[in-house]
């Protein structure tokens, strides 16, 4: 075997760094701070619902922009198209919700609002920019003295009773469960 | 004949007496008559409301026969003792409550509105036709006269308007046939009139269906909400029957089922129903302020 030469050792001591380095390297990111990975989770979920709300916004822009202008039937159409490509979108639950109470169909309006809070919870969160807790809170506080009245009048109308319990529903929805 | 052989005989005919009333059958329970209003034609109505009248011949003992009639002849047959039961649309309960003092049972639920419905004022989108003051002289289409929801709520909404459809618009007709509502939607939609008067649950249905867009349209006005097809019962019937059937129409649910034809169908989707509801009359009274401004049946005045 031939003696080794200073390529062979400038090679050798080379890899020595190379390998020390990326040691170095792979060491230092296990060591990363946790609440920087949490801050960094906690951005991206912050982005994407950004995104979400974003996203709701421009999809019912149009039905907003009809109301504006007084298009009430039109905006009601409108949000009929929507769901056919978005049937499970709560957003149009309770835009229909906030429409119907408008036009004085309460009982309608009781579905839809506890269609929209079965399928996202932001619509009672005081924090959330969707919140429509204090229209909730008003329509619970108006019209459940008068369904429950209703009921005890005819307790055998299984309707009455689902607007009933469609307003208890969302008198626990504004409670908040107990933690 | 002996006197225990009459005792005998007096037995008999009591046992043969008790056992024929004891059970009714099928065919032997007492027969009544309910009379649904045509909405399009008469094959329509049997095939919509077979599976409803099975299920209330079984809930309340009694064998109801359908009768199918004509929205023109309905308060006329009624007060001539035809029908006991009624399903009309709201303006003709209405005008049999002022004639036949017919009682409020039940009212239908369908669509956005559930028990209630309104009616529309529609133009092609790209018109130009966009304000209630924009339909002077134009042409326009509307449903037929007694539907509330196709012509008396959308000849009010224009009165109330400032327009009067007599001598402010060019020219009004009314389609002929069935399915008038979808005629009107597209007699408009094909540019056949510049207006039309269509029920705002069929422009629902239809864009529904995905037979229109919503931003085909102008909808140039909307009526108040009014109560839709409602269930009536003849004055001075048993209250115990009545009270019963208005119980079976609000405790009917979309999962019930009966056995027409050999076929297991669903009652309140054959009948296109999504459910009924109990209204008072004074639900009726935003119907009742129409029908006076209107000029209509049941106030009509000459």
């Amino acid at each position: 075997m031939a003696g080794r030469d200073r390529f062979d050792i400038l090679i050798a001591g080379g890899m020595l760094v190379c390998v020390l380095t990326l040691g170095v390297l792979l060491a230092g990111g296990q060591e990363r701070d946790p609440s920087t990975a949490a801050l960094d989770k906690a951005l991206e979920q912050q982005i994407a619902y950004q995104a979400r709300i974003d996203f709701l916004h421009n999809l019912y822009q149009p039905v907003e922009d009809l109301r504006l202008a007084g298009q009430v039937s039109a905006a009601l159409l409108k949000l009929d198209e929507l769901a056919r490509h978005y049937p499970q979108e709560a957003h149009g639950q309770i835009l229909q919700a906030e429409i119907l109470l408008e036009r004085g169909v309460t009982r309608e309006s009781i579905d839809h609002y506890v269609r929209a809070l079965r399928l996202n919870g932001d619509y009672v969160d005081k924090a959330s920019p969707l919140s429509r807790r204090s229209e909730i809170e008003q329509l619970v506080e108006a019209q459940l003295p008068v369904f429950a009245a209703r009921v005890r009048k005819n307790p055998q109308d299984p309707a009455l009773q689902k607007s009933l319990t469609g307003l208890y529903y969302l008198q626990s929805r504004l409670a908040g469960g107990c933690e | 004949m002996k006197s225990g052989s009459r005792l005998f005989t007096l037995l008999a005919v009591l046992f043969l007496l008790l056992l024929q009333t004891g059970c009714q059958p099928e065919g032997t329970r007492p027969k009544m008559r309910i009379g649904y209003m045509n909405c399009n034609n008469e094959a329509e109505t049997l095939k919509r409301f077979h599976p409803l009248t099975v299920y209330l011949s079984q809930k309340l003992g009694v064998d109801f026969e359908l009768v199918p009639v004509d929205t023109q002849d309905f308060a006329e047959r009624f007060a001539a003792g035809e029908f006991e039961f009624t399903h009309t649309n709201s303006l003709v309960y209405l005008i049999m409550r002022e004639e036949s003092q017919v009682q409020l049972l039940a009212t239908e639920k369908r669509g956005r509105y559930g028990s209630h419905t309104s009616g529309s004022i529609i133009a092609r989108k790209g018109s130009g036709i966009k304000t209630l003051a924009d339909l002077k002289g134009k042409r326009m289409l509307f449903g037929p006269q007694l539907a509330p929801s196709g012509f008396l709520a959308q000849y009010d909404t224009l009165l109330q308007g400032g327009i009067d459809p007599e001598t402010d618009i060019a020219y009004y007709a009314i389609p002929s046939g069935s399915f008038k509502h979808e005629k009107v939607v597209y007699g408009v939609y094909f540019g056949q009139y510049d207006v039309g008067a269509a029920p705002s649950l069929d422009l629902e249905l239809m864009t529904g269906d995905g037979k229109i867009d919503a931003d085909d349209f102008n909808i140039i006005a909307e009526s108040p909400i009014i109560p839709y097809c409602t269930f009536g019962a003849r004055k001075g019937l048993a209250p115990a029957l009545v009270e019963n059937f208005r119980k079976a129409l609000v405790e009917l649910t979309e999962k019930e089922v009966v056995t027409y034809a050999g076929e297991e169908l669903k009652v309140l989707a054959s009948a296109w129903v999504d459910g009924f509801e109990t209204l008072e009359d004074s639900d009726y009274d935003q119907l009742r302020a129409m029908a006076k401004r209107a000029n209509m049946p049941p106030y009509q005045e000459f």
